[in-house]
């Protein structure tokens, strides 16, 4: 009985895909109704999902612009000595924490100052090297602008001897870090909560055409199908389903983000010189993300609907 | 072959068993009614040869294989060596005739050219060749229950279990049924018919078995209903 039992498995399976496939483009048809309100529950859950996505894509992408662009500046005393100065600077490339160093002289930041000015300057041209009001300054590049308070106390350690001040954006910084940790959050606690909503909703459906076929599944155990039998057609459903809420899904939020972002024209009101995340990147990542997802919780919602109805 | 060997089952602790120490044997090829009464146990008795359930104390056997000892994964190849009438019917309503004989060889993944040519001899075997397309509920009763049993023998079981297949069809219509059983029976298969029909169990002239409170009562090899009314 086992080896006429193996016989048949691998011949059942040969056969299985084209009576799967039937089976399951009938069932969905059959319950076109509620095949779409599974795929509508789909579509809403992805559309949520993928505004928060491009939220923290973008997000993450300003972050990481603004603070490429991060400096922090360490002006000197007026009266400090090349010995001082050498001493500061190795301080700071000795550290970790700081990418580069550049110094600034008093003459370059004049010039600098004199130059952005531009129709302004001849207000400073009673300035020289003899008065020169314009500090120098060593400009640091940190690795991590997490790390900008750290580089701040390294150097004010060296305050009175040589160093009058460091300055950098701080509120500004911490305000961006921690506002791109919160959407990271929210993103994930959204992840979660939808996944949940739409598993829950496509388990539904699913048990909704499961019991719509219970006698068909009775028949088909009485008959002698194998589980993964029975289950095939149901499981390609669901998964079917998953994936055309995430097509339909990702074709509006496509259309709608391009609209937007004809409309702002890249204008994105902030305070900084940032750009977005370029939008053929977003929605890469986006189908690629919509299709694994509207998959998967279709299967997984198939999975739980019908282990119930196997047991008989 | 099916052989119960001190078979008990009991469902609830705190009720009497449904089945209480039975014992039988049922020879390949052999016609055999089981009779009784609503609760004497004759659903066990089948739910116990499909591996529905499993028996709380004892051994079943079928076909030499013992049928506690299968796995899971097992069970579904089992029941492939067994058919099964039922006396709803049970057919799909969206399949017609031809599909719902046609359905059981697809599920065990035989080819098509197999189904082409297996289902028509089948229903021809049941006199049901001209309604081949048809709906079931296009048909009578006594025809639904004969494509039931074109589907119950189209994978060539060697036994054949039938509960109660004449249960919703007239007293002509069920010697029709159960004619076309006796000839399945006659090319070799092992036929086992639970029934309530008493005139029929009587003019057939069958072994009987019957169970009482899940008792086997009386094994008789004459043929006659086992207890009274």
């Amino acid at each position: 009985m086992r080896q006429a039992g193996t016989a048949m498995k691998f011949s059942s399976i040969k056969t299985m895909p084209k009576n799967v496939v039937r089976d399951t483009m009938k069932s969905i048809e059959r319950n076109n109704l509620m095949s779409a309100a599974s795929v509508l529950s789909v579509i809403a859950a992805l559309i949520i999902l993928g505004i928060f996505l491009i939220l923290t894509i973008n997000v993450q992408e300003v972050t990481k612009d603004v603070e490429s662009k991060l400096e922090l500046k360490i002006f000197l005393q007026s009266d400090f000595t090349d010995t001082q100065k050498e001493t500061i600077e190795q301080a700071l490339e000795k550290s970790d924490l700081i990418e580069n160093v550049t110094f600034e002289s008093a003459e370059e930041a004049l010039e600098k100052f004199t130059v952005s000015l531009e129709d302004y300057a001849p207000l400073l041209s009673g300035y020289n090297s003899e008065n020169n009001p314009m500090p120098a300054s060593f400009v640091v590049r940190v690795t991590d602008p997490n790390d900008m308070e750290e580089v701040q106390t390294l150097a004010m350690s060296f305050e009175d001897q040589g160093v009058e001040y460091v300055r950098y954006g701080q509120e500004y910084v911490e305000a961006l870090v921690s506002f791109n940790k919160f959407t990271n959050t929210l993103s994930i606690v959204v992840l979660v909560v939808l996944s949940m909503i739409s598993i829950f909703i496509i388990y539904n459906t699913i048990k909704l055409t499961v019991f719509a076929r219970r006698r068909e599944i009775g028949i088909m155990k009485y008959v002698g199908a194998t589980n993964a039998y029975i289950r095939a057609p149901f499981i390609l459903e669901g998964t079917l389903l998953g994936l055309m809420g995430a097509i339909v899904a990702f074709l509006i939020i496509r259309i709608t983000y391009y609209y937007i972002l004809g409309l702002v024209g890249g204008n994105l009101f902030l305070p900084v010189d940032a750009s977005l995340a370029s939008p053929d990147a977003v929605m890469g990542q986006l189908i690629f993300f919509f299709l694994l997802y509207g998959g998967f919780i279709g299967a997984v919602g198939s999975v739980f609907a019908i282990r119930k109805f196997l047991d008989v | 072959m099916i052989e119960f060997k001190n078979v008990t089952k009991g469902y609830d602790k705190n009720k009497s068993n449904a089945l209480k120490n039975v014992s039988l044997f049922i020879d390949k090829g052999e016609f055999v009614f089981l009779v009784g009464r609503s609760g004497a146990g004759k659903s066990t008795f089948i739910k116990l040869l499909l591996r529905e359930i499993e028996a709380t104390e004892g051994s079943v056997y079928i076909n030499n294989f013992n049928v506690s000892k299968l796995s899971k994964k097992e069970i579904p190849f089992l029941r492939r060596k067994m058919g099964i009438v039922f006396q709803d019917f049970r057919l799909l309503e969206n399949k017609s005739v031809y599909e719902n004989v046609a359905y059981a060889m697809e599920i065990i993944g035989k080819s098509e050219k197999q189904i082409q040519k297996r289902v028509p001899l089948a229903l021809d075997m049941v006199g049901l060749s001209h309604r081949m397309n048809h709906y079931p509920h296009e048909l009578s009763g006594g025809e639904q229950q004969r494509v039931v049993i074109a589907r119950a023998i189209i994978n060539n079981p060697s036994i054949l279990i039938c509960d109660e297949p004449t249960g919703n069809l007239d007293p002509e219509t069920s010697y029709e049924i159960i004619s076309i059983l006796e000839e399945i029976n006659r090319r070799g298969t092992t036929v086992v018919v639970v029934t309530h029909d008493r005139e029929i169990v009587d003019t057939m002239k069958k072994r009987v078995l019957t169970l009482e409170d899940g008792i086997l009562k009386v094994d008789d090899a004459t043929g006659r209903y086992g207890y009274e009314v």
